[in-house]
């Protein structure tokens, strides 16, 4: 054997190994976390529940651009990474709730190659997590959902035995997808309510037009008509993001359990403001083994969406990643004077000038998210998704995808839905609309309105994954813009 | 420019990834052979894309890996050349360099150009994994702990990291620790990524098999070659558990295979050895002869097989003389345990015991737990009269109950029952 020449080999092809995706929201926005696609957060959301206002759903989604059809083996959580939910709940910036999930991996057909099989031989389609007609899962996991407070872990299992969902293989295997799905929902009492596993990723986004320096499509052109920015229904520009995947886990539980005092708030009262974000940490290693258990250190974050890869400079990403939110006041500049403003206005899109105090809502507890909050109650400067508990859910049928900016007070940046355009939001909020939404209100937008598979209007909200036999995606001069004529997504 | 060289490579490993998905009708490309032909294909656009060139340089010397070929090196080297006449001194590219000369087993000048980089960029943590590996095979394990360790604490869980520290652990003794990070590393890799996978069930199975758990090692191994069929790696280990278990025809079809895919020397010495265990003794003793015959050619550049040729010349030719000799090179070079090792061996066949016991000592000091290792540390200890070292060594490889641990367990009962043995 020798050892360096194989060695050698295998760490260079590791360490130049980018995962087959780059970009979109977090996705693939920080040079570390292209080396750990899954600890890789790309999305983030929290909202009060569509359905009972005195609850919060919280969605930490992982691992992007997972292509349904990539087996053998798909898309399983990483036993390694610690998955967290984090709350701030007294507007110091520093989590005072946290929820984490563990991921076991349990291998029990050893001799089967795959992860799943079914409808072959003796092994029967799968339909089951768990018993009959789970005898094709090869590769199962289950996880703890644990409760932080007070220093105090507390395993909210509830005695059961949780299963993440695994992909959809497709109709041999897996011949009522749909049905596995709310297998998948577990109630653990308490009000709390979980969900984990493999889902049609709910971001959209035009990628390759925001990248190549927002050179957004025909018809839409970086500035959208007013007709295309009231759509809240149709695309006008392919989402990139369209047919892919992404590893979900779904939270929601009791303002009640959110809150400094364990009691719901008006929407007046600081005390119904959250901060919130979701978090991946690994646990620290050493060359020689350590008796003592070594320490988790965060990998990847995300509070706002598009902070990272938007705002923060590409010098400064990993720093970002692996800091505490409370200590965000090293990359306040980034926010205060955005290198994506000085893009727009390069464009010839009007700006305000910096300082920009006026995105310090999205790092700070200010009005109008927060609008019983006064001078003294701002906090430090912190990434966090503020969501203010106090403003009920917007029935679905009313909700809008440019959220609080359209009056739809649910919607980001008072927490984020998955409707919820956070492009086009994002994108505005640093055009300066929240200074004048006259002199600053450019339509700016990419013409991807809605995801690809909408979204569910129930726990778990997330869409059950796409079928990896019959995948496909959508680009330029394909069918897949209900907006454009003939339904065919601009080139140019 | 780093941000556009990270462009490049994203832009190859996304086009890579989006030919695996969709080439269904041609058949299945290896990651490495997608990389390459993106990276010609971008060439193609505009040859002056030296990060192109460097992306090339890196899929070549990956298919180097997948398919044992060393002269994809040289092609690696030629793209590389190109991607410096474009952009002399690119950072990526000098990466890329030390990368070869680590692959080509320059160690020393290796580490010389890795320690430049480090101080160029000192936290890039590929270059700490460069440092580990030279300092590693130069038989540095301070300086190769302490880059590895830096590694893991600038990026936490990082797969290169994990692996390398994995093989320290092996080295330093601890195999349920190393296979600890080994699975771990095994749960990160991306699916797609079959080779990395399939280099990594392969490396848990040559640690299950140190310690003599020959049913997981099989398993893993069976894993391995359906996760990447043919692997080289996976075939030489798996020859390693049909030897273990005494079915040596089986272990010879295996090589075969195996030198079929890389016809390398050391692979070669290997075959004939399995050919020897099999009773084949005139297909063994041509299968020696051309090993003798390819390794000397060889034998004076760094990527060589002089520690096969020291034990074939100590063990099976009867030729203790050329066997020191080549050890005398080799410990030039570097004094790493495995060469500490075969140097050692070397003296004892020329009856050098003292100096062979010293050589041994140190060959050990790092901690490694192996049968064989520990086998030649009991026969030299033997030869020096000191029975309890011998015996406490021939006890701990017999303990191990892999390749290695049977004869030295005959050996400690021999010595057990006839004390006089010792000299």
């Amino acid at each position: 054997m020798k050892p360096l020449k194989i060695l050698a080999a295998f760490a260079m092809a590791l360490l130049m190994l980018v995962p087959a995706s780059l970009f979109a929201s977090s996705h693939r926005e920080a040079p570390i976390t292209a080396l750990d696609h899954s600890a890789d957060v790309t999305d983030w959301y929290a909202f009060v529940s569509y359905d009972n206002s005195d609850k919060v759903t919280m969605i930490l989604n992982v691992d992007p651009f997972l292509e349904p059809s990539n087996g053998p083996n798909y898309f399983p959580f990483d036993p390694n990474v610690l998955y967290q939910m984090k709350i701030d709940n007294n507007r110091d910036g520093v989590e005072d709730i946290t929820f984490e999930f563990r991921f076991t991996t349990e291998i029990r057909l050893p001799d089967v190659f795959t992860g799943f099989v079914g409808g072959l031989y003796s092994i029967p389609p799968i339909t089951s997590l768990d018993g009959a007609g789970s005898e094709g899962l090869s590769l199962r996991q289950h996880y703890t959902v644990t409760m932080v407070k007070n220093g105090q872990h507390i395993v909210l299992n509830n005695g059961q035995t949780l299963y993440a969902l695994p992909t959809n293989v497709g109709p041999r295997t897996m011949p009522d997808y749909n049905s596995l799905f709310p297998q998948a929902i577990y109630d653990l009492g308490n009000g709390v309510k979980v969900f984990a596993g493999t889902v049609d990723d709910p971001f959209y986004i035009d990628l390759g037009a925001a990248f190549d320096s927002l050179n957004f499509r025909m018809g839409v052109g970086g500035v959208m008509s007013e007709q295309e920015d009231n759509d809240d229904k149709d695309n006008f520009a392919s989402d990139a993001v369209a047919g892919f995947n992404v590893n979900s886990i779904v939270l929601e539980v009791p303002i009640t359990m959110l809150t400094r005092d364990g009691k719901k708030h008006m929407a007046n009262d600081p005390d119904a403001v959250i901060g919130t974000y979701g978090a991946t940490s690994r646990q620290k290693l050493s060359v020689r083994r350590d008796p003592n258990a070594l320490p988790f250190v965060q990998v990847q974050r995300e509070g706002n969406p598009l902070i990272n890869e938007l705002i923060i400079g590409t010098g400064s990403k990993d720093t970002f990643s692996i800091s505490d939110p409370v200590n965000d006041s090293q990359f306040a500049n980034f926010v205060l004077d955005p290198l994506l403003a000085q893009l727009f206005a390069s464009l010839g899109i009007p700006v305000p000038p910096p300082p920009r105090n006026d995105l310090l809502l999205l790092v700070q507890y200010e009005p109008p998210i927060c609008p019983g909050c006064g001078p003294n109650d701002t906090g430090p400067v912190a990434d966090l998704l503020r969501l203010n508990t106090g403003i009920p859910a917007t029935p679905v049928d009313q909700q809008k995808r440019l959220g609080f900016l359209v009056g739809d007070n649910a919607g980001f940046p008072n927490g984020r839905r998955l409707i919820d355009d956070a492009v086009d939001i994002a994108s505005r909020a640093v055009g300066g609309i929240l200074v004048d939404p006259v002199k600053y209100g450019t339509r700016i937008g990419d013409g991807v309105n809605i995801n690809d598979s909408g979204y569910g209007a129930t726990f778990p909200y997330v869409q059950p994954a796409h079928s990896g036999r019959d995948s496909h995606h959508i680009g330029p001069g394909q069918v897949g813009c209900s907006g454009q004529p003939g339904g065919v997504c601009p080139i140019n | 420019m780093k941000k556009l060289a990270a462009l490049v490579l994203m832009i190859v490993s996304v086009a890579a990834a989006f030919a695996q998905t969709t080439a269904t009708a041609e058949p299945k490309l290896s990651p490495a052979q997608q990389s390459t032909a993106v990276a010609r294909k971008l060439i193609d656009k505009n040859p002056k894309n030296y990060e192109a060139y460097n992306a090339l340089a890196l899929a070549l010397s990956r298919r180097a890996r997948e398919t044992s070929d060393v002269k994809l090196y040289t092609e690696a080297e030629a793209a590389l050349q190109k991607s410096f006449e474009i952009s002399p001194a690119n950072f990526d590219g000098e990466r890329i360099h030390v990368w070869l000369l680590l692959g080509k087993h320059e160690f020393a000048a290796a580490l010389q150009e890795a320690t430049k980089l480090n101080k160029r960029m000192p936290d890039d943590v590929m270059v700490y994994g460069f440092l580990t590996d030279a300092n590693v095979e130069l038989g540095n394990y301070k300086d190769a702990e302490a880059a590895c360790q830096r590694m893991l604490d600038l990026r936490t869980g990082n797969l290169p990291g994990v692996t390398r520290a994995a093989y320290l652990r092996e080295l330093f003794g601890d195999i349920e620790g190393a296979l600890d990070l080994m699975n771990m590393a095994f749960q990160s890799t991306p699916p797609t990524q079959v080779e990395d996978a399939a280099w990594i069930l392969t490396q848990m199975a040559h640690l299950n098999l140190a310690i003599g758990n020959l049913d997981k090692s099989e398993k893993l191994l069976r894993q391995a070659l359906v996760m990447f069929p043919g692997y080289h790696y996976a075939l030489g280990n798996l020859a390693k558990v049909r030897i273990q278990q005494k079915r040596y025809g089986e272990a010879v079809e295996l090589l075969q295979e195996r030198y079929e895919a890389a016809p390398h020397a050391e692979n070669l010495y290997d075959l004939a050895e399995a050919l020897q265990l099999a009773g084949r003794t005139g297909e063994a003793k041509k299968a020696f002869t051309g090993f003798e015959q390819k390794s000397l050619l060889e034998t004076n550049q760094g990527d060589n097989s002089n520690h096969e040729l020291i034990f074939y010349y100590a063990d099976h030719a009867n030729e203790p003389a050329k066997a020191l000799e080549v050890a005398k090179r080799e410990i030039a070079r570097r004094h790493d345990t495995f060469t500490l090792d075969a140097y050692a061996w070397a003296l004892y066949s020329n009856g050098q015991y003292a100096e062979a016991r010293k050589q041994m000592e140190m060959a050990l000091a790092v901690g490694i737990r192996n049968a064989k290792m520990f086998g030649h540390a009991g026969e030299i200890a033997l030869k020096t009269g000191d029975k309890p070292a011998a015996e406490r060594y021939l006890r701990q490889a017999a303990e191990l109950n892999t390749l290695g641990s049977e004869q030295a367990g005959a050996t400690l009962a021999k010595l057990q029952a006839d004390p006089n043995i010792a000299r």
